[in-house]
């Protein structure tokens, strides 16, 4: 008896001995008994091919990869960012820069948003030695170097989100506070997130806060939100897991204002006085420039 | 057992005849949402009704990234390091590596001091000499002198000149297959144990006007000259910097 024929045996009994000596009712029960059990293989192939999980072995409950709170937290801060038609708000932040010392210093600068929805963007971005500007009318993005008086513009489609990833991809200009600015900061982030939890509840310069913490891969996101009815960001922080040192960029954010119209000439650039239009180089551009230096 | 094996191997035929015909059908009936089932609200990921962990990528041990602090664009101009990275012995302290350009780090250097053509009368401590082609230089924190009337000029990078380090503050700027270090309008090279003046590479990017570069005015377009290279201004990355062309 071959190893088929016995485990068809056992699911199968013969119905009488005086039947047995029958090849041919024999080979009839082999393949009803196979006809049979084909469903159950193809639905063991099935659960197998979609990764299905085996019943638990154990009584250790399987977590969600997003714990369900968080995700309550940071859907909430989203809906609250991406309904507001227009807000206002102040950053400071803190960027770690290595040298090749081994010694890691930060870089600091200061940043004004003022967004309106769907299609106005302006920020001032400040720092030490720079003072920058940038516009987006709907139409165009406007950088301004207000230390050098350079201005420089490219064309833009007619959605922030668009517009954000034009600038990125094609200019490698990454707006400050971007997924701030996106029409749903929520999915912007969750579409990225691989696991998230609550830390839990931690007060940001006095103001009290629930503490998530999601990994975005080889990249840790933190987000700091405000309790209350007015759930905003009051504090982020990326790790970079992957680079040399981990480096951390820290964002504090303050003066949250949705109150205040946001009109026009906020977000329309006026070159100043005496300033010189630059070209703003096409990341391709970049690199044909440098391919070519290197023949 | 007296069933033929012939036998045996026919039921297995019609068996995973079944089993194929069979395999469709459960795929259909495990893609059918039951009829009970509530439909999906609007646009809400379904994340949190059936979790599943995305696979997180391999990465090489060490990227760069041209901006930080976005998710949007987390993976967007990521910039493979080389593998085992670059010894540390070859890099000169105070180099700024990354390549986020948008992050200001800013410390003053005694050469951002340099003036073409200002004389002294005694050279600053810790000089050294160079030759360069037979001519007689001093080199000391990034400014090079030359004798002249009893005096020493501060005179503009000689292409050729063998230092021991670049300056501290120097900048690291890879071009062309090369890496550069960039301090006081010179670019440096590694050359055996010492690092040496090259001529300036056409086409490259820089973050800083070399000390003294002068405005000036090509083909109608603003442009900064410096020891006979220009640097025009232009936005890479969002930020100002100069690339460096010949009219």
């Amino acid at each position: 008896m071959n190893r088929i024929e016995r485990i068809i045996n056992f699911a199968f009994p013969r119905p009488s001995p005086r039947r047995s000596g029958c090849g041919h009712a024999s080979g009839l029960r082999l393949t009803i008994a196979a006809c049979a059990l084909a469903p159950f293989l193809a639905g063991l192939a099935v659960l197998s091919a979609t990764g299905a999980p085996a019943a638990p072995t154990s009584d250790v409950a399987v977590k969600p990869a997003i714990d369900p709170r968080a995700n309550e937290l940071l859907k909430r801060m989203g809906d609250y960012l991406g309904q507001a038609q227009s807000f206002s708000v102040n950053a400071e932040v803190w960027q770690d820069v290595a040298l090749s010392s081994g010694q890691r210093v930060q870089a600091g600068r200061t940043i004004v948003l003022q967004v309106r929805r769907p299609d106005r963007f302006h920020a001032e971005v400040r720092s030490t030695r720079g003072n920058h500007g940038l516009f987006y009318d709907g139409k165009s993005i406007t950088l301004l170097n207000r230390v050098q008086n350079f201005y420089g513009s490219i064309p833009a489609p007619g959605s922030l989100d668009e517009a954000l990833d034009m600038a990125c991809d094609r200019f490698g200009i990454t707006m400050p506070l971007e997924d701030l600015i996106v029409s749903d900061p929520y999915r912007n982030v969750m579409q990225k997130a691989v696991s998230g939890y609550d830390v839990g509840p931690v007060t940001v310069l006095g103001v009290p806060c629930e503490h998530l913490a999601f990994s975005l891969g080889a990249v840790d996101w933190q987000i700091w939100i405000e309790d209350g009815a007015k759930p905003v960001p009051r504090k982020i922080v990326f790790t970079y897991k992957d680079e040399d040192g981990s480096p951390e960029f820290t964002a504090i954010l303050s003066n949250w204002d949705f109150e205040t119209k946001l009109p026009d000439f906020l977000f329309t650039f006026e070159p100043p006085a005496g300033a010189s239009k630059i070209t703003v180089a096409q990341i391709k551009a970049q690199n044909d420039a440098h391919a070519k230096e290197g023949k | 057992m007296n069933v033929p094996h012939s036998t045996s191997w026919k039921a297995i035929g019609v068996g995973l005849v079944a089993f194929l015909v069979a395999l469709p059908l459960a795929y259909a009936q495990r893609s059918e949402p039951s009829r009970g089932a509530e439909p999906s609200r609007g646009s809400e990921p379904q994340r949190m009704s059936e979790p599943q962990r995305a696979p997180v990528q391999q990465r090489p041990a060490v990227v760069d990234r041209f901006n930080h602090g976005t998710v949007r664009h987390v993976d967007t101009h990521v910039v493979q390091q080389p593998v085992g990275g670059r010894p540390a012995y070859h890099t000169p302290p105070h180099v700024i590596v990354g390549h986020d350009v948008d992050a200001d780090v800013h410390r003053h250097w005694p050469w951002h001091d340099f003036a073409f053509g200002r004389r002294w009368g005694v050279l600053p401590i810790g000089c050294i000499s160079v030759f360069v082609n037979g001519a007689p230089y001093y080199y000391g924190d990034g400014i090079y002198y030359q004798p002249s009337d009893g005096s020493y000029q501060e005179v503009y990078p000689p292409v050729g000149a063998d230092i021991p380090q670049p300056p501290d503050g120097a900048i690291e700027i890879d071009a062309g297959g090369l890496t550069y270090y960039y301090a006081g309008g010179a670019f440096y090279v590694q050359q055996d144990n010492g690092f040496v003046v090259a001529s300036t590479p056409i086409g490259v990017t820089v973050p800083d006007l070399p000390p003294g570069a002068i405005q000036v005015s090509v083909n109608g377009n603003l442009a900064y000259q410096f020891n006979g290279v220009y640097y025009q201004p232009m936005f890479v990355d969002g930020v100002t910097q100069y690339q460096t062309f010949l009219p």
